[in-house]
């Protein structure tokens, strides 16, 4: 399952501009494990995140090459080998007609081994993430989050969420989630500093530090 | 700088103010040209958060009154066709209209139709994502769905026409105890098996992942913590991270580049069923790209007739505007005239081959005892899309709907004139003979329509109607974006 992490802060953003400009600043004062939580994807995130091209091509290409040779061996296993019949006098190997079915299955498996290999790989390939039946991001709706996580090398929770702030992010709340023994969420609120938010948050929409300040 | 300067989008209100036009600013273009703006893909001042509440909310309350009478007549008919299946397999073959010398009939009819209407929504989700039409978010998850459904209803029909569907396991190569005896992979008939169950899974594969920023929408808006829950699960516990976002997007784009050869190779080969045999009027090269605009056009009839009972029902006419049937409306009179082009392509090739049977098979089929079915055909396909010349026609709904109807009757024809004038006058006179559809033919063919509805009104009750996530990404942020003083006044307000 995905690594969610009981520690973090958040803070959002209420338009895409902010959200790249905002991004390209906290790679560059050097976190590693942060990401924005957004309602659709921002082009140019990629970039101003500091991330890679998503390298998903390279295995749909692999999983194309095997579908071309399962149906490939199929069908050369079953119409040559096994089972080899006389249609007036035509070759057995009669490649032409392996086409329709190789492109098939090239499809076949390129596309759906891709689809999982992407949800996989939004799961695995990433950083520990606010869990989401516990924290109420608005990252679904119509807030762009920056969300740092508490495994980052940089983390100090005070100056995460100074950094946050100064960003002019809204909402900004330290998250601090502890996992009910037993399951794999919490819902018990617990083990925060003293005085800050934690368990459940809710948000509220204040100008206070927003990116109109 | 301030954020809540007025966009030339937050004005529009709805269908009334679209003109389907750009708004020209002159000379304030790239190099002095002009600068042409396209009217807003989303109308009525919505913001991100309305488009949530407005798509959600069909999922998330009761049935209303006429959702459950539109649900009781497709149940009523899905009751026909399954009353009427188990009736054929308990009668037999005898108990449907086909026979010698026309031994494909109406089943055969039936999947090339329902396989055809699917093929409008992989071309709307992946040939329109490609082309960059953005256009296509306000429709792409309807008709998505609409091609799953179409599939499943062009599934059943191969499966019946075999006679003895309980054998329809032996379709599938495996290593078996009969032999083993494996299917002819020389067969067009076995190339089709893997072509619509491919076609079928990878549709489905398309529209979930589509699906899963959505699936998280209904979550969060989720009061109950089964539903939670549950809706969670389905969306793979989706955050919206952008680190996930990237091999989405990378993903998507992939399953759009496949399925768009995808879509054209798999109508290709259902009409190798016709082409690759030595029949006139099937054995011909015209045939793929043929069958593949039929499907497309037939597809996007289908479309249009259910955005228009998504825009009345529903009330999506923020988000499937005039200008997005207009856009459909466009294409659907461009694929009915390269259909129209078809029709007569072949008449001359008819001609121009010499051949003897070819030129007997066109004329019968346009003036023999089949002649009302051609004259429906060509009228419905090929005359009435026509209309859509005129700017005021695209954009009459009522005009729309009526054209969709007949296209979709005339596309049905039009398998019916390929599939029956073919075979009830072959090479020997003395074989000659007619075909009929009896009542069972008849029961089924609706009864498939009862099956396509009953999924469709299901869909609407259960998932987002709309991609939400990619309606929210062609929005003016300006106008869109939530607007913490406008939200706190209101609260000072309640308070």
């Amino acid at each position: 399952m995905m690594p969610t992490s009981t520690r973090g802060v958040l803070g959002h953003f209420y338009e895409p501009d902010d959200a790249l400009a905002a991004a390209a600043k906290v790679r560059d004062a050097g976190w590693k494990h942060f990401d924005f939580l957004t309602p659709f994807p921002i082009h140019g995130m990629e970039d101003a995140m500091g991330q890679k091209k998503s390298w998903i091509p390279y295995a749909t290409a692999v999983l194309a090459l095997c579908g071309i040779l399962f149906a490939q061996g199929l069908q050369n296993y079953v119409m040559v080998w096994d089972w080899p019949m006389n249609f007036g006098g035509k070759p057995h190997a009669a490649w032409p007609a392996f086409i329709p079915i190789t492109f098939e299955a090239m499809v076949f498996w390129a596309a759906l081994g891709s689809a999982i290999i992407a949800i996989i790989a939004g799961k695995k390939d990433t950083i520990p993430q606010p869990p989401p039946l516990l924290v109420k991001t608005g990252a679904t709706v119509d807030k762009f989050v920056l969300w740092i996580s508490a495994t980052d090398p940089k983390w100090d929770a005070a100056r995460a969420e100074a950094f946050v702030r100064s960003l002019g992010a809204d909402g900004v709340t330290l998250v601090d989630v502890a996992p009910r023994p037993g399951s794999p969420f919490g819902g018990r609120s617990g083990r925060g500093e003293p005085g800050r938010t934690a368990g459940r948050i809710e948000q509220g929409h204040t100008d206070e530090g927003g990116a109109d300040a | 700088m301030t954020r809540h300067e007025a966009s030339p989008y937050a004005t529009v209100m709805g269908d009334g103010q679209l003109t389907g036009r750009p708004t020209v600013y002159p000379g304030a273009g790239p190099y002095g040209g002009d600068l042409e703006v396209p009217e807003p893909l989303v109308t009525g001042g919505k913001t991100w958060a309305d488009v949530d509440q407005d798509i959600c909310m069909h999922a998330e309350r009761f049935p209303t009154k006429r959702w459950w009478l539109a649900f009781s007549v497709a149940l009523g008919f899905l009751g026909v066709l399954v009353f009427a299946l188990i009736t054929l397999f308990y009668a037999g073959m005898g108990i449907v209209g086909v026979n010698q010398p026309v031994s494909w009939g109406s089943f055969i009819i039936n999947f090339v139709f329902w396989i055809g209407i699917g093929h409008a929504g992989t071309l709307i989700s992946a040939v329109l994502f490609l082309f960059r039409q953005q256009w296509r978010t306000g429709i792409n998850r309807a008709a998505e769905a609409m091609t799953l459904f179409a599939v499943a209803c062009a599934g059943i029909f191969p499966i019946i026409h075999l006679g003895r569907p309980w054998f329809a396991y032996w379709l599938v190569p495996y290593p078996n105890a009969r032999g083993p005896l494996w299917v002819n992979f020389n067969s067009a008939l076995a190339w089709d098996i893997f072509a619509i169950s491919t076609y079928g899974l990878v549709s489905l594969t398309f529209w979930y992942v589509g699906l899963l920023p959505d699936l998280a929408t209904v979550r969060d808006r989720a009061t109950h913590p089964w539903r939670k829950k549950l809706y969670n699960a389905m969306s793979f516990s989706w955050t919206g991270s952008h680190r996930a976002w990237r091999h989405y997007e990378s993903a998507y784009m992939i399953l759009a580049a496949l399925a768009t050869p995808l879509v054209f190779s798999v109508h290709t080969i259902v009409s190798f069923d016709f082409a690759t045999s030595v029949m006139p009027g099937w054995h011909t090269t015209i045939f793929p790209p043929y069958f593949v605009i039929g499907a497309i056009f037939s597809g996007f009839a289908m479309v249009i007739t259910l955005m228009t009972f998504m825009r009345g029902y529903f009330g999506m006419t923020h988000y499937i505007t005039l200008n997005h049937m207009e856009a459909m409306a466009k294409i659907l009179m461009f694929t009915g005239m390269m259909v129209g082009f078809a029709y007569s392509t072949e008449f001359f090739m008819a001609w121009y081959s010499g051949s003897e049977w070819e030129g007997f098979v066109f004329k019968n089929r346009a003036f023999g005892p089949y002649g009302w079915a051609y004259a429906i055909m060509f009228t419905c396909n090929a005359i009435v899309p026509q209309l859509f010349w005129f700017k005021a026609m695209r954009r009459n709904t009522w005009a729309l709907f009526a054209v969709s109807i007949l296209v979709n009757i005339g596309m049905w024809f039009e398998r019916y004139v390929i599939v029956v004038t073919s075979l009830h006058r072959d090479f020997l006179p003395s074989s000659w003979g007619m075909y009929a559809l009896t009542a069972w033919d008849y029961a089924i063919l609706a009864g498939s329509f009862g099956l396509f509805f009953t999924l469709f009104l299901l869909f609407v009750r259960v998932l987002p109607v709309v991609a939400i996530s990619e309606v929210k990404g062609v929005m003016d942020p300006k106008v869109a974006r939530s607007n913490p003083s406008r939200a706190a006044a209101a609260a000072i307000q309640e308070a």
